[in-house]
This record gives C-alpha cells, structure tokens and sequence, in this order.
C-alpha cells in the first residue's frame, strides 16, 4: 500500500516519537524509509565585509549538520534494528513544510509521516503550523502522530 | 502497531476512494476495520404547532438511515470481497467531528483514516474543515488520505 515513507525529524521530542512509530509501521508495511530534517538556513542581514562572514558559515553549517545527524543517527538505527531501509537527508530551507514536501516528491515518498508538532508547538490540543501546512500543500497521504501530553 | 482503523465516510467520492485504500492498507498490515457515518439529528429551531414536524422528523431519520446504509454497504462489500474484517456504525451528532471522534473511543480504535475532503469541500485547495478539526482534537494518529490525481 505504502512503500516510501517521508519521515519528518526536528529534534523535538515530539517528533522522535511520531519518527519510531513511523519505522514501526514501515517495519510491518515492509516499506522503506527517508529519514529528514529541515534546518534554517544561514542569514545574515548586513555585513561590511562578507568575506568576514565565510568561516561564520562555515561553522554554522557544520554545527547544524552535526545536530541533524544526532537527531537523524537514533533514528536510523532504531530502523535497522526493525530491518527497515533507512536513508537520511539534512536540508537547509527557511519553511520546513516546504523541504518537506518537496522532498517527498522527489523521493518518491507516498505517505508523508510528521508529529502534530515539533519544538514550536503551544498545546498538545492543537496542530502545529508546520504539520498543518504539510497537510495543505501534500500531494501524497500524510500520517500525524499526536503527542500524548508533555 | 495499528489493530483497529475506523474511516469516517459520507458517501463522497474521495470518501470512497480513502476506504477503498484503507481497506487495502488494513489488509497489509492485518488490521480491521470500522466505518462510520456522523449525520446531524433533526433540529427544529421554533415551530408553532410541533405537531406538524412529527412526520417531518421520522422522515428525515428514514431518509438518512437509508442513505447511510446504501452508503455503508459500499465499504462493507469492498471489504469483504478483500478478506478484511469491517463493521459499521451510523450515529446522530450535531458536531460531526465530535461524532467521529467519540465513535473512534467507544470502539477503542487506534487510528483513524480519513479524507482530506468531504462532500462540502473545495477540491484539493485546502483541508477539509471536518478533517481539520478531528485532527486538532484527537489524540489518535490521523491518517489523512489524499486522491492520487
């Protein structure tokens, strides 16, 4: 029925419980898995000299890298250790939705799966803007995970 | 993981189209099925003679038991002929997204799979207002099927 599962990861609690529920239902599906997170990416307003600015960059990007694959690494061997193909992906995009969705499309995902919200989540009775928005502009089916309490 | 899906259908044609995938999706993950219809009760707001709305309200309860059985009895076929174990349910409720949310506790599901879209919705501009609201008020995983076209 579902054989490429787009699992959406911000690091939120949240989110890492709506992931293992995902490679538990690919597991049983025999479905494979992409694994992602979305980070910001680099901005900087203004700056004399943007030479300046490279290493900041740099390092930015290299710290953001780091956090997505202590966030993505978990979950690819919780996978494993159900026997289900993982593979992980670490884009940079100012609207999460958006990396989401495209990327579902362009890895051939047909079932996107998100928690009900991830870090800027107010209340566990409403859905957070980034699930919502995936909801709207998703070609595919999408499965949201609600967090059970804090 | 999930043992027990229940759709929520009106009879719309993407509402068929996502029990026609739930039933395969039950299928492959050995799961069974629930299917339920919400209508509004009958509701008189101010009558002069209530007498007169007698006839009236039995009709109205005919008319959508039988609209819901034709429509049930779609899923109930299709499931069937899949092997898939499904049972129905048709209940009043003037909050519809209540209705199918508290049909999904009394008979304990664990997932509900639903449309993005019911008979009142714009094609594939937005979510579904009944869609939207069950997810925002469950505490069950939403499956929120989308047509493939």
């Amino acid at each position: 029925v579902f054989h490429q599962l787009l699992i959406a990861h911000d690091g939120s609690e949240p989110s890492r419980i709506a992931a293992h529920a995902a490679i538990d239902l690919a597991a049983q599906l025999r479905a494979q898995v992409t694994l992602l997170t979305v980070s910001p990416p680099f901005h900087i307003e203004k700056a004399e000299d943007p030479v300046l600015l490279l290493d900041v960059e740099k390092d930015y990007v290299t710290a953001r890298t780091h956090l997505a694959q202590s966030w993505l690494r978990p979950c690819e061997q919780y996978a494993q250790s159900r026997r289900v193909e993982a593979a992980s992906l670490h884009v940079f995009d100012d609207q999460p939705w958006r990396a989401i969705v495209e990327t579902a499309k362009r890895a051939a995902c047909d079932l996107i799966c998100v928690g009900s919200h991830g870090h800027s989540g107010l209340l566990t009775l409403m859905l957070g803007s980034t699930s919502y928005r995936v909801l709207v502009h998703a070609t595919v089916p999408v499965l949201v995970h609600r967090a059970r309490g804090e | 993981m999930f043992k027990h899906i229940l759709v929520p259908t009106d009879g719309s044609e993407l509402a068929k189209a996502a029990l026609r995938k739930a039933v395969q999706f039950a299928k492959s993950i050995g799961a069974q099925l629930t299917q339920v219809i919400v209508d509004e009760p009958f509701a008189v707001i101010a009558v002069d003679d209530p007498l007169v709305y007698l006839h009236t309200q039995e009709q109205y309860q005919e008319a959508t038991r039988k609209r819901a059985a034709e429509v049930l009895k779609f899923g109930e076929e299709y499931a069937q002929s899949e092997g898939v174990r499904i049972n129905s349910v048709h209940v009043y409720d003037p909050v519809i997204y209540l209705g199918i949310i508290t049909t999904a506790k009394e008979h304990r599901c664990d997932l509900i799979f639903m449309a993005s879209h019911g008979r009142r919705g714009i094609a594939a501009l937005v979510l579904g207002s009944t869609t939207y609201k069950v997810l925002t008020h469950t505490t069950l995983p939403v499956l929120v099927w989308r047509g493939t076209n």
